[in-house]
């Protein structure tokens, strides 16, 4: 009996000493400490992406010894990951995306470390003028690796079909070349526009509210939108009264951005999109294995209030959280996915072999204009004035509420377009937030 | 029945037990329970407890990364939340989500275990193919109930339009808010309906052939034997099985998220706890959240147990 129970102690003991050890953690850094270590390490780099040619990846372990680890999540789900594991100062990955929206909060936040102490941003500030949307007080968030912007696409044979024009100059003339095609029964629904309560709502919106000739904010995060006569209000009826009238699929109510460009436009369901993506022509609609409207769908000029309107920039860009456990080695890597010659390579300047296939448009001038010589821009003679005269979304950068502005830009409009409220209503609630947000209260 | 077999079989153990009490051992013996427990509690108390009274004290500071520092806030957190239209909204979408998945999922449970109590050719096999979708992740469900909802070339209304009973967009989600969730719902009772048959089954395992055999000797039709013996005998697993319908839909979040966004009509309050925590940063208010759907949790299973579990003993 004595005996059992001297066992059955030791049994217990032992078991607790197991728990206790397991509950002490390891000896690794503490958070946000990571390794200096640049050389036979494997990092994570997560962005909303797939991964570049597995030989561009190869000479990048072969040239560093860092061997990278690549993970594809989608857009939302990526920021919602950046955030929690921030929050519980957890490791996520060793470089992510860092989006111009988020730019704001981030610097804020000091999640990620300064870029320019791993790179030498100053020198490349002249040839990436979007490094600009990426700095917060002098430090840099994240160094931006594509220069998309917002562009209307259009499906040139639907919109020929129809006798219409496919390159109206003004949002009229645009708006009658879709009634016109839907009238002449070339596609039922012509315009594609995803209502889905998600950010590719908000920034149709902003994009659409700058071509009605505006902006959302001001510098001092006002909003700019609350009258019926302003361009962020008309805008936002123009496109709840498209759904309304159906030129857009009554479905896009819950059909969110990349799931209309890859599900509608490019299998010539609708005629245009007039919010898309820099960079899909070339990396979607002209992909016969993706798309069944190859050479079909071109670029325009943003059709607007009275001729063509502005592009908002939407650039990606890449950083390194401080709960890294490789920074440096990021760092590097970071180094070389931006660099001019790399993103040449991405472009296909230097052959198909080194193309990275869903890769939009460099962020380097210099690299771009090495595309266009070459002719490897689809579209290049319509995207690179465009990309010239491309703005920001908001004037004063992102501000560090954004993402819960932009909520109730998204969850709103969604509303207005359902019918559970009115576009007046909608505005009222965004301009609302957008005060209280920017009162601080 | 089988109680009353097994209290008259002797235990071969007992005998080796010495009589009389042994008080030289028996506080080490009083201590050997608890320290044999001791690392699943210090488990329960590092994941659990601690957090949990994290929780309920942060609920009342203001915690937020985007104004700190952290600090008292009385019912502050509370207060805003109970102005804020979304979370308002979302605990109606919520209550609909727990009557319609707690409803169907045990009138699905109790159904299918009634089927399955009697032996059949390929039970196993059933039994086997029912659990699948409670073992996949709700995300995984959520994306191939996506394809099956979409409005565009979804499975549903094209099989609609087909049979001409719609243009091809009849069902969609998001366009109504009953509508929506009760399509959502619909997606999370397939994954907890297994898990009730299951456990409502187990239960039924255990009633004696003999009360049904007495029972139709003395004229009780299958109705009659169903209400007066299946049901009665089986409360103590439909309770079990009501509970954890309860918890799942209180706390609803993959599908919702996955099928309609963050979209006002089917937005569940943990939906709401998410933005609120890790898009706003107001973790604050996420706490005060959190601790409110616990509560409810608490107090709506304490209430079926109340209302449905009866002590059974056969």
């Amino acid at each position: 009996m004595l005996r059992s129970t001297r066992t059955a102690l030791l049994a217990g003991v032992t078991s607790l000493a197991l728990v206790l050890a397991g509950c002490s953690g390891s000896n690794d850094k503490k958070a946000g400490g990571g390794s200096t270590q640049t050389s036979g390490v494997t990092i994570t780099v997560a962005l909303a992406s797939d991964a570049p040619p597995k030989a561009a990846l190869d000479a990048f372990t072969k040239e560093t010894g860092i061997t990278v680890n690549w993970v594809n999540i989608d857009w939302d789900s990526l920021q919602s990951k950046i955030s929690a594991a921030a929050t519980a100062k957890t490791y996520f990955a060793d470089a992510t995306n860092v989006d111009w929206s988020r730019v704001g909060q981030l610097g804020k936040l000091g999640w990620y470390y300064p870029m320019d102490s791993y790179v030498d941003t100053k020198a490349m500030a002249a040839d990436v003028p979007q490094l600009a949307s990426f700095t917060v007080d002098g430090h840099v968030v994240g160094i931006p690796y594509d220069a998309s912007f917002m562009v209307t696409t259009v499906n040139t044979e639907l919109f020929q079909k129809a006798g219409a024009n496919p390159a109206p100059q003004t949002i009229d003339a645009y708006t009658a070349a879709l009634k016109a095609i839907k009238a002449k029964g070339v596609v039922q629904y012509p315009l594609n526009i995803p209502f889905a309560a998600a950010e590719g709502l908000s920034t149709y919106w902003y994009e659409t509210t700058g071509a009605f000739g505006g902006s959302i904010l001001d510098k001092d995060g006002k909003p700019q939108f609350t009258s019926p006569d302003s361009p962020g209000y008309k805008a936002a009826q123009w496109m709840v009264d498209a759904l309304k009238s159906g030129l857009v699929p009554p479905g896009n109510i819950n059909v969110t951005d990349s799931q209309g460009q890859q599900n509608l436009m490019a299998k010539g369901q609708v005629a245009s999109t007039f919010s898309d993506y820099s960079g899909n022509v070339g990396t979607l609609y002209n992909v016969k294995k993706s798309s069944s409207v190859v050479g079909k769908v071109k670029y325009i000029r943003t059709p607007g209030a009275s001729g063509p309107g502005a592009n908002l920039s939407n650039p990606d860009g890449i950083g390194i959280p401080k709960q890294a456990k490789y920074p440096d080695a990021a760092a590097k890597f970071i180094e070389w996915f931006t660099a001019t010659q790399q993103q040449a390579d991405f472009a296909g300047v230097n052959g198909p072999e080194k193309t990275f296939p869903t890769y939009p448009i460099p962020s380097h001038l210099s690299a771009v204009k090495q595309m266009t010589a070459k002719g490897n821009l689809v579209g290049g003679e319509d995207l690179v004035p465009m990309l010239q005269g491309s703005k920001p979304v908001f004037e004063g950068g992102a501000p560090s509420w954004y993402p819960k502005f932009s909520n109730a830009v998204y969850t709103n409009l969604h509303g207005a377009a359902t019918g559970s409220m009115s576009v007046e209503q909608a505005i009222k609630t965004i301009a609302d937030t957008a005060d209280q947000l920017a009162s601080g209260s | 029945m089988t109680v009353t077999s097994s209290t008259t079989t002797p235990r071969p153990a007992e005998s080796k037990i010495p009589a009389g009490p042994a008080p030289v051992h028996r506080s080490r013996l009083d201590l050997l329970p608890y320290l044999l427990i001791s690392p699943v509690m210090i488990f329960i108390a590092c994941l659990a407890l601690v957090p949990a009274v994290f929780t309920v004290v942060q609920s009342f500071f203001k915690v937020d990364a985007l104004d700190p520092p952290t600090r008292f806030d009385g019912f502050g957190n509370f207060v805003r939340l109970a102005k804020d239209h979304a979370v308002v909204g979302s605990i109606g979408n919520t209550a609909l989500y727990v009557v319609i998945g707690v409803t169907l999922s045990t009138l699905i449970g109790i159904g299918a275990a009634v089927v399955l109590q009697k032996p059949f050719r390929g039970r196993s096999l059933v039994i086997a193919v029912l659990i699948l979708p409670w073992a996949m992740p709700g995300v995984v469900e959520g994306i191939l109930w996506t394809g099956i909802f979409d409005p565009n070339a979804g499975l549903i209304n094209s099989v609609l339009s087909s049979l001409h009973l719609s243009d091809g967009n009849a069902v969609l989600l998001g366009q109504n808010r009953l509508l929506t969730i009760a399509l959502i719902e619909l997606v999370q009772v397939w994954q907890i309906a297994p898990l009730s048959v299951l456990l409502i089954l187990a239960v039924l395992q255990l009633i004696p052939g003999e009360l049904y055999e007495a029972a139709q000797i003395d004229g009780c039709t299958p109705w009659s034997a169903f209400t007066r013996i299946t049901l009665p005998l089986a409360r103590p697993g439909i309770a079990v099985t009501m509970v954890q319908a309860v918890i799942a839909t209180l706390n609803v979040f993959d599908q919702p998220y996955v099928l309609n966004g963050a979209a006002n009509t089917g937005a569940s309050v943990t939906m709401q706890t998410y933005f609120i925590s890790f898009q706003d940063l107001d973790f604050g208010q996420g706490y005060a959240l959190s601790l409110l759907i616990t509560i409810v949790t608490l107090l709506i299973s304490l209430g079926v147990v109340r209302l449905v579990y009866r002590r059974v003993e056969l």
